[in-house]
């Protein structure tokens, strides 16, 4: 391909602004002497400028204004959601911490300090760690129908 | 975008990560016409696009926390405006995608449904023929090129950016490019035979 086909491919990516420096200094320097390439660059600007002077078309008021009310609706819930999630999580890691320290003072409120050395475990023992494994599978259980259900009141609204 | 504008939308992308209601407000104000404008050169339908306009700032809410402010905002908001727009047409008219349409059965041309609803300004008739008549060849391009031609042309994207949009490399756009300006004005030779642009 002869640097006149080369030149004259690259004119409508000149019109748009899209060649790089050294090939917009090949195409100024090539339509200085090319009176055929500089009438079509012209012809290219002219549709670059035509198309930069489109008519903007503009949404109607309401469909901006309800827009605008969705998605602030919709941010809101986002931020909610996100609290809710950070307080689920804040209160399960304090319930835990309570629940784990409440094993030793339970211990030594049952059986004295010597007993919370005490490897050994007991019957009282093994219903106080079933009781607390109950509460917390309700608690899980309870959560995930929570769940389930907001999201299906979502999904339909 | 001067450097001013730059810094006032940084401010309100900012204030939005906060779940500040206003700053959300001062964004759909400020970027109401030209997500329109791309939206409606994506589906062509007005009804549409005033539909996805409407998801894609509910899209906005929904995402803004994942959103990287090392990022430029523009091209994000136009990247989740194309993906809604994009998966609507797939779901909607998947043909769209790939074949340019002609004038729907309303009878209404492309031209005039590209028109502004404000009274366009008083232009010399030469000018405004010529800006229809590329209004009308550009909405028989397929998708591809017309998104990428309002990009830059209409929204003065850098290249960098429409990359970024369309998720495609640097040389994908400019090859989208040529091609799609090649097309357009076979488009418009076709259709207004004997047009001169000297």
């Amino acid at each position: 391909m002869s640097d006149h086909q080369k030149i004259r491919k690259m004119l409508s990516l000149a019109a748009a602004g899209a060649l790089d420096q050294r090939d917009e200094e090949l195409v100024v320097n090539h339509l200085r002497g090319c009176a055929a390439c500089a009438a079509e660059a012209e012809t290219w600007k002219q549709i670059g400028s035509a198309l930069r002077r489109l008519p903007t078309p503009q949404p109607r008021a309401s469909v901006v204004e309800r827009a605008r009310a969705q998605a602030q609706v919709r941010l809101t819930e986002e931020f909610e959601h996100r609290w809710n999630r950070a307080m689920l999580t804040g209160l399960i890691f304090f319930a835990w911490v309570l629940t784990v320290m409440s094993w030793p003072v339970f211990k030594l409120v049952t059986g004295g300090l010597i007993g919370v050395l005490d490897p050994n475990f007991h019957h009282v023992w093994f219903l106080f760690a079933a009781f607390t494994a109950t509460a917390w599978i309700a608690g899980g259980a309870a959560a995930a129908i929570l769940s389930l259900q907001q999201r299906r009141e979502r999904r339909l609204a | 975008m001067s450097w001013d504008n730059g810094v006032v939308v940084d401010n309100d992308v900012a204030q939005l990560r906060r779940g500040d209601l206003d700053a959300l407000s001062a964004l759909v104000t400020r970027y109401q016409n030209r997500l329109y404008r791309y939206l409606l050169r994506i589906v062509r339908q007005p009804a549409e696009a005033e539909d996805l306009f409407q998801v894609t700032w509910i899209r906005v809410a929904e995402k803004i926390q994942r959103y990287d402010p090392n990022r430029n905002f523009e091209a994000w908001l136009f990247t989740l405006a194309r993906n809604v727009a994009i998966d609507h047409l797939r779901r909607i008219r998947p043909e769209s995608l790939d074949e340019p349409v002609g004038d729907d059965a309303t009878g209404e041309t492309g031209a005039t449904r590209l028109q502004s609803h404000e009274q366009p300004a008083l232009e010399a008739i030469v000018a405004r023929e010529r800006t229809s008549r590329i209004g009308e060849s550009m909405e028989n391009l397929p998708v591809v090129y017309r998104e990428v031609l309002t990009l830059r042309f209409e929204e003065e994207m850098k290249l960098e950016e429409i990359a970024e949009v369309l998720s495609v490399p640097l040389s994908t756009v400019k090859t989208r490019l040529r091609r799609a300006l090649d097309k357009l004005r076979v488009s418009m030779e076709v259709r207004f035979p004997g047009e001169t642009w000297q």
